[in-house]
């Protein structure tokens, strides 16, 4: 049996998937087996996949589309590791990842998820510049709701007995259980994070570094973003029962922030009216963001009222000036 | 044959549960002969509860930081008496959803369980979390589930003859979950339902307005005679959020009664028995076993 079991679900990933394999192979800590989970695709997946099983560290499961949740959910039932790590078909694990929450993970008996920062690269592979340094220590539940220092779904590594207390099933499920819910095709990450909060007693905490890369993919509809605040708020309403206390203190606040991110995707999409009304939202919503984090919430209010007042033009220049001069 | 003295320190905010539990302890003839048992009072925060003349102390006091110098000065005081700490409070579940700080508080209760020899838990379920956590050496730990008396609550319940009334007994305070019980049973919509709640507590307020508009739903206040509560229902629900052991529970059963109950803590000491049925502390799951439980009746009627 490995120690740890790396799930990466691939959904027509041909792109980057080798790339992603080759950052996992490449690990200085070797007890461990990857599982690729082919979540239905169209593409060359698994035929890549199948490149690389001459590692025989190397699985490959397939099975109609079900989503991230659904692939997550069958890597989690076919590892074998006492530690599950996640890594996204285009995210890429540094090679001293898994050695670092391996460790954390030996030293500290009441830790369940060990995670790390991560370090944000585009399309083609490229740095942007733009990191994900979350908090590590003596992190709670209100961290969690309101800036879930996890980050991304490349960031953690679990105990099995972990999923293990997580894991329900359905009525109508009849494969295997479920750790994160399927019924969300968006912030499935932080609703399993958040139970994880208000279901178990299991402390989550980081280790230093930037130690995975997190690829952003440009573009992106508005639509999207209405789709994601529905989700964010149908995973409130799914959890609130767990703690309204906890709920009542804390909802005004992780709203804001949530809807300060969303203002800043739009941003990013050159949506004028959108990300307007997205950051008005938010400070309507809680002024805690303001006074955690003023240069984040400033930086958003500015961008967001140049591109309302000035059209898309400053804001593009500005994206442009500050690839050059990380280019140089 | 020398008796032996035994003395039950409890705090003066101790739960109604334990009291109810020592009385039935202190009443037991059998035990009298050999043992003779005091339960003294003593107040949490002091710095010391004083040198005490006893052969075996057992403590049922909360265990909190402020606490901690009352601990360790009982220790330091009786180097050759049987120290023995019964938990009574803190789960896997309390701990889940009060404690922020959770490295800070398991600190708190490794250091306060080292000071005694043995150290009890209420239920299997509590034992095995207090294990995963090493809040205290395996050798140390017994498990040792509280018992009240419960045979006038026997004698005086009649089995159930329908299957319409879920009844909920306890105090309206946020750990005892009614709040998602109501929820629950508001989804549900058979109109010859019918929900009765027993108690009183500080969320009387906010469970009638979760109830509001609901005529099904009926808060009956505290109940003087728990056999009549039992009696006025088919089914008792106990969707508590945390819970070290549950007498509730053996007082259901004891009065006849069919549980639905969360799935936490001592409560799932109960897996198993065909009498008890587990939910998730989510108002859909807890609608899906009322809605078994009315059905139930609709197939039995029919058949």
């Amino acid at each position: 049996m490995p120690t740890a079991s790396i799930v990466v679900p691939a959904y027509n990933a041909e792109a980057t998937l080798a790339e992603t394999l080759a950052s996992l192979q490449a690990q200085t800590y070797d007890d461990f087996e990857i599982i690729i989970v082919d979540d239905g695709s169209q593409d060359a997946t698994s035929e890549i996949a199948r490149a690389h099983q001459g590692d025989t560290r190397v699985r490959l499961v397939r099975q109609a589309n079900r989503g991230l949740a659904g692939a997550r959910n069958t890597g989690i039932a076919a590892a074998r590791g006492k530690l599950v790590g996640f890594c996204d078909a285009d995210d890429l694990w540094m090679p001293e990842k898994l050695a670092a929450h391996v460790h954390h993970l030996k030293a500290e008996p009441d830790v369940g998820v060990s995670y790390s920062g991560s370090a944000l690269i585009d399309e083609a592979g490229c740095m942007m510049g733009i990191k994900q340094a979350p908090r590590l220590k003596n992190v709670t539940a209100a961290h969690v709701l309101n800036r879930n220092p996890i980050g991304n779904g490349s960031a953690a590594v679990i105990r099995k007995t972990v999923l293990e207390a997580l894991a329900y099933r359905p009525s109508f499920e009849t494969e295997r259980d479920w750790v994160f819910d399927e019924t969300f095709r968006q912030s499935e990450d932080i609703e399993c994070w958040m139970r994880l909060m208000l279901k178990t007693d299991w402390q989550i905490e980081g280790v230093p570094g930037l130690l995975t890369h997190y690829r952003i993919n440009a573009g992106g509809l508005s639509a999207a973003l209405d789709r994601q605040l529905e989700a964010w708020e149908r995973m409130i309403a799914k959890l609130r029962p767990l703690n309204p206390e906890f709920f009542a203190r804390h909802e005004p606040s992780s709203r804001a922030y949530q809807l300060r991110y969303l203002a800043r995707r739009a941003i990013t999409n050159l949506d004028r009216d959108k990300a307007w009304e997205l950051f008005a939202r938010s400070v309507q919503e809680s002024l805690r963001p303001v006074f955690e984090e003023p240069v984040k919430t400033f930086s958003t209010f500015a961008a967001a009222l140049v591109l309302k007042t000035f059209g898309p033009g400053p804001i593009t220049r500005l994206g442009q000036m500050k690839s050059k001069l990380q280019s140089i | 044959m020398e008796q032996k003295k035994i003395l039950h320190l409890v705090d003066d905010t101790t739960a109604g549960g334990v009291m109810r539990m020592l009385d039935h302890l202190l009443a037991q003839s059998d035990l009298s002969e050999t043992v003779d048992q005091k339960v003294l009072k003593v107040k949490r925060t002091a710095f010391s509860w004083g040198k005490l003349n006893a052969d075996v102390i057992v403590s049922h006091v909360v265990p909190s930081w402020r606490s901690l110098p009352a601990f360790s000065a009982l220790r330091a005081m009786h180097l050759d008496t049987r120290l023995v700490h019964v938990e009574h409070s803190y789960t896997r579940a309390f701990t889940t959803l009060n404690v922020p700080h959770k490295r800070r508080f398991f600190a708190m209760l490794r250091v306060i369980y080292s000071f005694f020899d043995q150290v009890v838990a209420v239920s299997h379920s509590q034992s095995g979390w207090m294990k995963e956590r090493r809040l205290a050496a395996s050798e140390k730990l017994t498990v040792i589930p509280p018992t009240v008396d419960l045979e006038q609550l026997s004698r005086n319940t009649m089995p159930p003859k329908s299957k319409t009334t879920i009844g909920a007994i306890g105090r309206l305070e946020q750990q005892k979950g009614f709040d998602i019980l109501i929820q629950g049973f508001r989804l549900t919509r058979t109109p010859g339902a019918r929900l009765l709640i027993f108690g009183e507590g500080s969320q009387r307020l906010y469970l009638e307005t979760l109830a509001e508009g609901d005529p099904r739903i009926e808060f009956r206040g505290h109940a003087e005679d728990p056999a009549e509560a039992y009696q006025a229902v088919d089914i008792v629900a106990i969707p508590s959020r945390w819970e070290a052991y549950g007498l509730v529970l053996d007082e259901a059963l004891a009065a006849k009664r069919n549980v639905i109950a969360s799935k936490v803590d001592g409560l799932r000491d109960r897996e198993g028995d065909t009498r008890v049925s587990f939910c998730n502390l989510d108002p859909y799951d807890w609608r899906l076993a009322i809605n078994n439980f009315l059905l139930s009746n609709t197939i039995e009627k029919s058949s």
